[in-house]
Protein backbone atom coordinates (compact mmCIF):
# COMPACT_ATOMS: atom_id res chain seq x y z
CA UNK A 1 0.00 0.00 0.00
CA UNK A 2 2.79 2.41 0.87
CA UNK A 3 4.51 2.32 -2.54
CA UNK A 4 1.54 3.52 -4.63
CA UNK A 5 0.61 6.08 -1.99
CA UNK A 6 4.12 7.53 -1.71
CA UNK A 7 4.65 7.56 -5.46
CA UNK A 8 1.26 9.21 -5.92
CA UNK A 9 2.12 11.91 -3.40
CA UNK A 10 5.52 12.47 -5.00
CA UNK A 11 3.87 12.71 -8.43
CA UNK A 12 1.33 15.25 -7.18
CA UNK A 13 4.02 17.28 -5.43
CA UNK A 14 6.21 17.33 -8.52
CA UNK A 15 3.29 18.28 -10.74
CA UNK A 16 2.38 21.49 -8.96
CA UNK A 17 3.70 22.68 -5.58
CA UNK A 18 7.37 21.92 -6.20
CA UNK A 19 7.50 23.68 -9.59
CA UNK A 20 5.59 26.65 -8.16
CA UNK A 21 8.09 26.89 -5.30
CA UNK A 22 11.12 26.56 -7.55
CA UNK A 23 9.80 29.19 -9.96
CA UNK A 24 9.59 31.69 -7.12
CA UNK A 25 13.27 31.30 -6.27
CA UNK A 26 15.91 33.50 -7.80
CA UNK A 27 19.02 31.41 -7.29
CA UNK A 28 18.45 28.88 -10.14
CA UNK A 29 18.57 31.77 -12.62
CA UNK A 30 22.22 32.25 -11.70
CA UNK A 31 23.03 28.86 -13.27
CA UNK A 32 20.77 28.64 -16.33
CA UNK A 33 22.16 25.48 -17.87
CA UNK A 34 21.95 23.52 -14.62
CA UNK A 35 18.51 24.97 -13.88
CA UNK A 36 17.20 23.68 -17.21
CA UNK A 37 18.54 20.23 -16.30
CA UNK A 38 16.74 20.50 -12.96
CA UNK A 39 13.42 21.38 -14.64
CA UNK A 40 13.85 18.46 -17.01
CA UNK A 41 14.61 16.15 -14.08
CA UNK A 42 11.50 17.35 -12.22
CA UNK A 43 9.35 16.66 -15.27
CA UNK A 44 10.84 13.21 -15.76
CA UNK A 45 10.49 12.37 -12.07
CA UNK A 46 6.85 13.53 -12.05
CA UNK A 47 6.00 11.30 -15.01
CA UNK A 48 7.83 8.30 -13.55
CA UNK A 49 6.14 8.78 -10.18
CA UNK A 50 2.64 9.06 -11.65
CA UNK A 51 3.11 6.03 -13.88
CA UNK A 52 4.70 4.08 -11.02
CA UNK A 53 1.85 5.01 -8.68
CA UNK A 54 -0.75 3.84 -11.19
CA UNK A 55 0.92 0.53 -11.90
CA UNK A 56 1.74 -0.27 -8.28
CA UNK A 57 -1.78 0.64 -7.11
CA UNK A 58 -3.24 -1.50 -9.84
CA UNK A 59 -1.14 -4.49 -8.83
CA UNK A 60 -1.53 -3.97 -5.08
CA UNK A 61 -5.32 -4.36 -5.42
CA UNK A 62 -5.12 -7.94 -6.66
CA UNK A 63 -2.17 -9.17 -4.61
CA UNK A 64 -2.45 -10.59 -1.13
CA UNK A 65 0.66 -11.10 1.01
CA UNK A 66 3.05 -11.34 -1.90
CA UNK A 67 1.04 -13.75 -4.06
CA UNK A 68 -1.71 -13.03 -6.57
CA UNK A 69 -5.06 -13.22 -4.81
CA UNK A 70 -6.79 -16.30 -6.29
CA UNK A 71 -10.29 -14.96 -5.60
CA UNK A 72 -10.21 -11.15 -5.36
CA UNK A 73 -13.34 -9.17 -4.51
CA UNK A 74 -15.16 -7.66 -7.47
CA UNK A 75 -14.46 -4.09 -6.38
CA UNK A 76 -10.74 -4.89 -6.23
CA UNK A 77 -10.77 -6.20 -9.77
CA UNK A 78 -12.72 -3.18 -10.96
CA UNK A 79 -10.30 -0.75 -9.30
CA UNK A 80 -7.36 -2.78 -10.55
CA UNK A 81 -8.58 -2.35 -14.12
CA UNK A 82 -9.41 1.31 -13.53
CA UNK A 83 -5.95 2.16 -12.20
CA UNK A 84 -4.28 0.30 -15.01
CA UNK A 85 -6.45 2.05 -17.61
CA UNK A 86 -5.73 5.41 -16.01
CA UNK A 87 -2.00 4.79 -16.25
CA UNK A 88 -2.32 3.88 -19.90
CA UNK A 89 -4.35 7.06 -20.49
CA UNK A 90 -1.60 9.15 -18.87
CA UNK A 91 1.09 7.62 -21.07
CA UNK A 92 -0.98 7.93 -24.23
CA UNK A 93 -1.91 11.48 -23.44
CA UNK A 94 1.72 12.48 -22.88
CA UNK A 95 2.84 10.83 -26.09
CA UNK A 96 -0.02 12.37 -28.02
CA UNK A 97 0.76 15.80 -26.64
CA UNK A 98 4.45 15.55 -27.53
CA UNK A 99 3.63 14.44 -31.07
CA UNK A 100 0.90 16.99 -31.68
CA UNK A 101 2.99 19.90 -30.42
CA UNK A 102 5.88 18.77 -32.61
CA UNK A 103 3.66 18.51 -35.68
CA UNK A 104 1.82 21.76 -35.02
CA UNK A 105 4.89 23.84 -34.29
CA UNK A 106 6.81 22.42 -37.20
CA UNK A 107 3.98 23.18 -39.63
CA UNK A 108 3.66 26.74 -38.34
CA UNK A 109 7.41 27.25 -38.66
CA UNK A 110 7.58 25.79 -42.13
CA UNK A 111 4.74 27.99 -43.33
CA UNK A 112 6.23 31.10 -41.76
CA UNK A 113 9.65 30.33 -43.22
CA UNK A 114 8.17 29.91 -46.69
CA UNK A 115 6.50 33.33 -46.50
CA UNK A 116 9.60 35.01 -45.10
CA UNK A 117 11.68 33.53 -47.90
CA UNK A 118 9.30 35.00 -50.48
CA UNK A 119 9.03 38.54 -49.13
CA UNK A 120 12.21 38.87 -47.08
CA UNK A 121 15.28 40.49 -48.58
CA UNK A 122 18.52 38.56 -48.32
CA UNK A 123 21.58 39.65 -46.46
CA UNK A 124 24.69 39.36 -48.61
CA UNK A 125 26.96 38.38 -45.74
CA UNK A 126 24.66 36.12 -43.72
CA UNK A 127 22.91 33.28 -45.50
CA UNK A 128 20.18 32.50 -43.01
CA UNK A 129 19.17 36.11 -42.32
CA UNK A 130 16.05 37.62 -43.90
CA UNK A 131 15.12 41.26 -43.79
CA UNK A 132 11.45 42.13 -43.46
CA UNK A 133 10.28 45.44 -44.86
CA UNK A 134 8.61 46.82 -41.71
CA UNK A 135 9.16 49.87 -39.55
CA UNK A 136 8.44 48.04 -36.31
CA UNK A 137 11.82 47.16 -34.71
CA UNK A 138 11.75 43.35 -34.61
CA UNK A 139 14.17 40.46 -34.47
CA UNK A 140 13.20 36.82 -34.13
CA UNK A 141 14.15 33.40 -35.31
CA UNK A 142 12.23 30.57 -36.92
CA UNK A 143 13.83 27.46 -35.41
CA UNK A 144 14.16 24.12 -37.15
CA UNK A 145 16.62 22.23 -39.30
CA UNK A 146 16.45 24.94 -41.96
CA UNK A 147 16.27 27.88 -39.58
CA UNK A 148 15.96 31.58 -40.31
CA UNK A 149 16.80 34.71 -38.42
CA UNK A 150 14.48 37.56 -39.35
CA UNK A 151 15.24 41.21 -38.73
CA UNK A 152 12.96 44.07 -39.69
CA UNK A 153 14.08 47.15 -41.58
CA UNK A 154 13.13 49.14 -38.46
CA UNK A 155 15.48 47.07 -36.30
CA UNK A 156 18.33 47.45 -38.81
CA UNK A 157 17.85 51.21 -38.81
CA UNK A 158 17.90 51.51 -35.03
CA UNK A 159 20.73 49.08 -34.20
CA UNK A 160 24.43 49.80 -34.53
CA UNK A 161 26.55 47.10 -36.26
CA UNK A 162 27.78 45.79 -32.88
CA UNK A 163 24.24 45.68 -31.52
CA UNK A 164 23.06 43.80 -34.60
CA UNK A 165 25.93 41.34 -34.13
CA UNK A 166 24.80 40.81 -30.54
CA UNK A 167 21.21 40.12 -31.67
CA UNK A 168 22.34 37.69 -34.36
CA UNK A 169 24.73 35.92 -31.97
CA UNK A 170 21.86 35.54 -29.49
CA UNK A 171 19.55 34.08 -32.14
CA UNK A 172 22.17 31.75 -33.56
CA UNK A 173 22.87 30.46 -30.04
CA UNK A 174 19.17 29.53 -29.78
CA UNK A 175 19.26 27.83 -33.15
CA UNK A 176 22.51 25.96 -32.69
CA UNK A 177 21.68 24.65 -29.22
CA UNK A 178 18.12 23.77 -30.36
CA UNK A 179 16.56 25.58 -27.43
CA UNK A 180 13.28 25.22 -29.30
CA UNK A 181 13.29 21.48 -28.57
CA UNK A 182 13.65 22.13 -24.84
CA UNK A 183 10.82 24.65 -24.81
CA UNK A 184 8.58 22.60 -27.12
CA UNK A 185 8.88 19.62 -24.78
CA UNK A 186 7.72 21.71 -21.83
CA UNK A 187 4.89 23.12 -23.93
CA UNK A 188 3.77 19.56 -24.66
CA UNK A 189 4.01 18.51 -20.99
CA UNK A 190 2.07 21.58 -19.97
CA UNK A 191 -0.72 20.71 -22.39
CA UNK A 192 -0.78 17.05 -21.37
CA UNK A 193 -1.59 17.77 -17.74
CA UNK A 194 -5.23 18.22 -16.75
CA UNK A 195 -6.00 21.89 -16.22
CA UNK A 196 -6.58 21.53 -12.48
CA UNK A 197 -3.25 19.83 -11.86
CA UNK A 198 -0.86 21.74 -14.01
CA UNK A 199 1.29 24.74 -13.38
CA UNK A 200 2.98 26.78 -16.07
CA UNK A 201 6.02 27.28 -13.83
CA UNK A 202 8.27 24.88 -15.74
CA UNK A 203 7.33 26.30 -19.13
CA UNK A 204 7.69 29.92 -18.07
CA UNK A 205 10.99 29.31 -16.27
CA UNK A 206 12.66 27.34 -19.04
CA UNK A 207 11.69 30.03 -21.54
CA UNK A 208 13.57 32.56 -19.42
CA UNK A 209 16.51 30.22 -18.85
CA UNK A 210 17.15 29.59 -22.56
CA UNK A 211 17.14 33.37 -23.10
CA UNK A 212 19.79 33.74 -20.39
CA UNK A 213 21.90 31.04 -22.07
CA UNK A 214 21.63 32.73 -25.46
CA UNK A 215 22.55 36.07 -23.87
CA UNK A 216 25.61 34.52 -22.23
CA UNK A 217 26.70 33.29 -25.62
CA UNK A 218 26.08 36.61 -27.37
CA UNK A 219 27.93 38.73 -24.82
CA UNK A 220 31.01 36.51 -25.02
CA UNK A 221 31.08 37.33 -28.71
CA UNK A 222 30.25 41.04 -28.65
CA UNK A 223 30.62 42.22 -25.07
CA UNK A 224 27.85 43.16 -22.68
CA UNK A 225 27.06 46.74 -23.65
CA UNK A 226 25.96 46.15 -27.28
CA UNK A 227 23.67 43.33 -26.12
CA UNK A 228 22.18 45.44 -23.34
CA UNK A 229 21.59 48.33 -25.76
CA UNK A 230 19.92 46.00 -28.25
CA UNK A 231 17.67 44.66 -25.48
CA UNK A 232 16.58 48.16 -24.56
CA UNK A 233 15.99 49.16 -28.18
CA UNK A 234 14.05 46.07 -29.22
CA UNK A 235 12.34 45.47 -25.89
CA UNK A 236 10.90 48.91 -25.37
CA UNK A 237 7.87 48.48 -27.56
CA UNK A 238 4.85 48.82 -25.30
CA UNK A 239 3.45 45.49 -24.15
CA UNK A 240 -0.05 44.55 -25.20
CA UNK A 241 -2.47 44.47 -22.27
CA UNK A 242 -2.56 41.22 -20.34
CA UNK A 243 0.96 40.16 -21.21
CA UNK A 244 2.46 40.92 -17.83
CA UNK A 245 4.24 38.39 -15.67
CA UNK A 246 5.75 38.57 -12.18
CA UNK A 247 9.36 39.36 -13.04
CA UNK A 248 9.52 39.77 -16.76
CA UNK A 249 12.05 37.90 -18.86
CA UNK A 250 13.58 41.18 -20.00
CA UNK A 251 14.24 42.33 -16.45
CA UNK A 252 15.84 38.99 -15.53
CA UNK A 253 18.01 39.20 -18.62
CA UNK A 254 19.28 42.71 -17.99
CA UNK A 255 19.81 41.85 -14.31
CA UNK A 256 22.10 39.05 -15.36
CA UNK A 257 23.96 41.36 -17.76
CA UNK A 258 24.42 43.82 -14.94
CA UNK A 259 25.35 41.45 -12.13
CA UNK A 260 27.84 39.33 -14.09
CA UNK A 261 30.52 40.02 -16.66
CA UNK A 262 30.93 38.46 -20.09
CA UNK A 263 33.79 36.19 -19.03
CA UNK A 264 32.55 35.21 -15.59
CA UNK A 265 32.21 31.75 -17.08
CA UNK A 266 31.84 28.91 -14.64
CA UNK A 267 32.81 30.79 -11.52
CA UNK A 268 29.55 32.66 -11.37
CA UNK A 269 26.73 30.49 -10.16
CA UNK A 270 28.96 27.47 -9.55
CA UNK A 271 27.29 26.70 -6.22
CA UNK A 272 23.80 27.26 -7.61
CA UNK A 273 24.67 25.04 -10.55
CA UNK A 274 25.94 22.26 -8.31
CA UNK A 275 22.79 22.55 -6.18
CA UNK A 276 20.63 22.18 -9.30
CA UNK A 277 22.46 19.07 -10.45
CA UNK A 278 22.31 17.49 -6.98
CA UNK A 279 18.58 18.20 -6.73
CA UNK A 280 18.06 16.87 -10.24
CA UNK A 281 19.80 13.62 -9.32
CA UNK A 282 17.86 13.37 -6.06
CA UNK A 283 14.40 13.81 -7.60
CA UNK A 284 15.02 11.27 -10.34
CA UNK A 285 17.16 8.69 -8.55
CA UNK A 286 15.67 9.03 -5.05
CA UNK A 287 12.18 7.65 -5.72
CA UNK A 288 13.59 5.25 -8.32
CA UNK A 289 15.90 3.47 -5.89
CA UNK A 290 13.90 3.76 -2.68
CA UNK A 291 10.47 2.97 -4.14
CA UNK A 292 10.42 1.90 -7.77
CA UNK A 293 13.24 -0.64 -7.81
CA UNK A 294 12.10 -2.52 -4.65
CA UNK A 295 8.54 -2.49 -5.97
CA UNK A 296 9.56 -3.76 -9.41
CA UNK A 297 11.59 -6.62 -7.89
CA UNK A 298 8.74 -7.64 -5.56
CA UNK A 299 6.22 -7.30 -8.41
CA UNK A 300 8.48 -9.48 -10.52
CA UNK A 301 8.56 -12.27 -7.93
CA UNK A 302 4.80 -11.98 -7.43
CA UNK A 303 4.02 -12.27 -11.10
CA UNK A 304 6.55 -14.94 -12.01
CA UNK B 1 16.57 23.16 -52.47
CA UNK B 2 18.37 26.50 -52.37
CA UNK B 3 17.94 26.73 -56.15
CA UNK B 4 14.22 25.99 -55.96
CA UNK B 5 13.81 28.62 -53.25
CA UNK B 6 15.60 31.13 -55.41
CA UNK B 7 13.37 30.31 -58.39
CA UNK B 8 10.23 30.55 -56.28
CA UNK B 9 11.26 34.04 -55.30
CA UNK B 10 11.92 35.07 -58.89
CA UNK B 11 8.62 33.67 -60.10
CA UNK B 12 6.80 35.35 -57.24
CA UNK B 13 8.46 38.67 -58.10
CA UNK B 14 7.27 38.30 -61.70
CA UNK B 15 3.71 37.58 -60.60
CA UNK B 16 3.76 40.54 -58.24
CA UNK B 17 5.04 42.85 -60.96
CA UNK B 18 2.52 41.69 -63.54
CA UNK B 19 -0.80 43.54 -63.61
CA UNK B 20 -2.60 40.43 -64.91
CA UNK B 21 -2.37 36.73 -64.08
CA UNK B 22 0.31 34.88 -66.06
CA UNK B 23 0.36 31.47 -67.68
CA UNK B 24 3.23 29.07 -67.12
CA UNK B 25 4.44 29.82 -70.64
CA UNK B 26 4.46 33.57 -69.97
CA UNK B 27 6.40 33.07 -66.77
CA UNK B 28 8.92 30.94 -68.66
CA UNK B 29 9.31 33.59 -71.38
CA UNK B 30 9.97 36.29 -68.83
CA UNK B 31 12.52 34.18 -67.00
CA UNK B 32 14.31 32.94 -70.12
CA UNK B 33 16.46 36.00 -70.81
CA UNK B 34 17.92 35.48 -67.34
CA UNK B 35 18.22 31.71 -67.20
CA UNK B 36 17.78 28.55 -69.20
CA UNK B 37 14.80 26.64 -67.79
CA UNK B 38 12.51 23.83 -68.85
CA UNK B 39 8.77 24.50 -68.98
CA UNK B 40 8.17 21.68 -66.51
CA UNK B 41 10.48 23.36 -64.02
CA UNK B 42 8.35 26.48 -64.18
CA UNK B 43 5.11 24.53 -63.67
CA UNK B 44 6.71 22.70 -60.74
CA UNK B 45 7.59 26.03 -59.16
CA UNK B 46 4.09 27.38 -59.76
CA UNK B 47 2.56 24.26 -58.23
CA UNK B 48 4.76 24.59 -55.18
CA UNK B 49 3.69 28.20 -54.77
CA UNK B 50 0.04 27.20 -55.17
CA UNK B 51 0.46 24.55 -52.48
CA UNK B 52 1.82 27.23 -50.16
CA UNK B 53 -1.35 29.22 -50.85
CA UNK B 54 0.56 32.25 -52.04
CA UNK B 55 -0.59 31.76 -55.64
CA UNK B 56 -4.02 30.93 -57.07
CA UNK B 57 -4.41 28.86 -60.20
CA UNK B 58 -7.31 29.47 -62.56
CA UNK B 59 -8.32 27.90 -65.82
CA UNK B 60 -8.37 30.37 -68.67
CA UNK B 61 -9.29 28.75 -71.99
CA UNK B 62 -6.90 25.88 -72.52
CA UNK B 63 -4.19 27.04 -70.16
CA UNK B 64 -3.88 27.75 -66.43
CA UNK B 65 -3.09 31.23 -65.23
CA UNK B 66 -1.44 32.07 -61.95
CA UNK B 67 -1.85 35.14 -59.76
CA UNK B 68 -0.58 36.01 -56.29
CA UNK B 69 -3.21 35.60 -53.55
CA UNK B 70 -1.83 38.64 -51.74
CA UNK B 71 0.30 41.52 -52.92
CA UNK B 72 3.85 41.73 -51.65
CA UNK B 73 2.95 44.43 -49.11
CA UNK B 74 -0.16 42.58 -47.96
CA UNK B 75 1.85 39.41 -47.43
CA UNK B 76 4.42 41.38 -45.42
CA UNK B 77 1.63 42.83 -43.27
CA UNK B 78 0.14 39.36 -42.74
CA UNK B 79 3.52 38.07 -41.61
CA UNK B 80 4.07 41.07 -39.40
CA UNK B 81 0.72 40.61 -37.67
CA UNK B 82 1.57 36.98 -37.04
CA UNK B 83 4.92 38.01 -35.55
CA UNK B 84 3.45 40.75 -33.36
CA UNK B 85 0.65 38.49 -32.14
CA UNK B 86 3.17 35.85 -31.12
CA UNK B 87 5.17 38.42 -29.15
CA UNK B 88 2.23 39.03 -26.82
CA UNK B 89 1.12 35.45 -26.34
CA UNK B 90 3.99 33.15 -25.54
CA UNK B 91 1.94 29.96 -25.44
CA UNK B 92 2.52 29.08 -29.08
CA UNK B 93 6.22 29.40 -29.60
CA UNK B 94 6.58 28.80 -33.31
CA UNK B 95 8.70 31.97 -33.43
CA UNK B 96 11.31 32.96 -30.88
CA UNK B 97 11.63 36.68 -30.31
CA UNK B 98 14.86 38.40 -29.42
CA UNK B 99 12.98 40.59 -26.96
CA UNK B 100 9.35 40.44 -25.96
CA UNK B 101 7.41 43.63 -25.41
CA UNK B 102 7.97 45.46 -22.15
CA UNK B 103 5.57 47.23 -19.83
CA UNK B 104 6.37 50.88 -18.98
CA UNK B 105 7.88 49.86 -15.65
CA UNK B 106 10.04 47.20 -17.28
CA UNK B 107 11.16 49.61 -19.98
CA UNK B 108 12.26 52.08 -17.31
CA UNK B 109 14.09 49.34 -15.36
CA UNK B 110 15.82 48.29 -18.58
CA UNK B 111 17.02 51.80 -19.36
CA UNK B 112 18.31 52.33 -15.82
CA UNK B 113 20.19 49.02 -15.84
CA UNK B 114 21.65 49.89 -19.24
CA UNK B 115 22.94 53.19 -17.89
CA UNK B 116 24.72 51.34 -15.06
CA UNK B 117 26.19 48.78 -17.49
CA UNK B 118 27.43 51.53 -19.79
CA UNK B 119 29.04 53.33 -16.84
CA UNK B 120 30.82 50.11 -15.87
CA UNK B 121 31.90 49.00 -19.34
CA UNK B 122 32.48 52.06 -21.50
Amino acid sequence: MTTPLLLGLIGLALAQPVPALLARMDWPYRAPRAAIALWQALALAAILAVVGAGLSASLWLVVHEGVPNPDPAAWRVALHVAFFALTVVVVVRLTWSLLSVAVEVRAARRRHRAMVDLVGARDAARRSVRILDANEPLAYCVPGLDARVVVSRGALDSLSPEELDAVLAHESAHLRARHDLVVDTFTALHRAFPRALRSDAALVSTRVLVELLADDHARRRTGTTPLARALVKLGSRPAPAGALGATSTLVRRIDRLESTTADDGLRHGAIEGAACYVLAAVVVLGPTFTLAVPWISSAWTTLS
Amino acid sequence: MARLGELEREVMDLLWESPTPLTGREVLDRLTPRRDLAYTTVTTILDRLARKDVVVRERSGRAFTYAPTLGRDELTVTLLNEVLASAGDDRTAALVHFAETASDDDARALREALARIEAREP
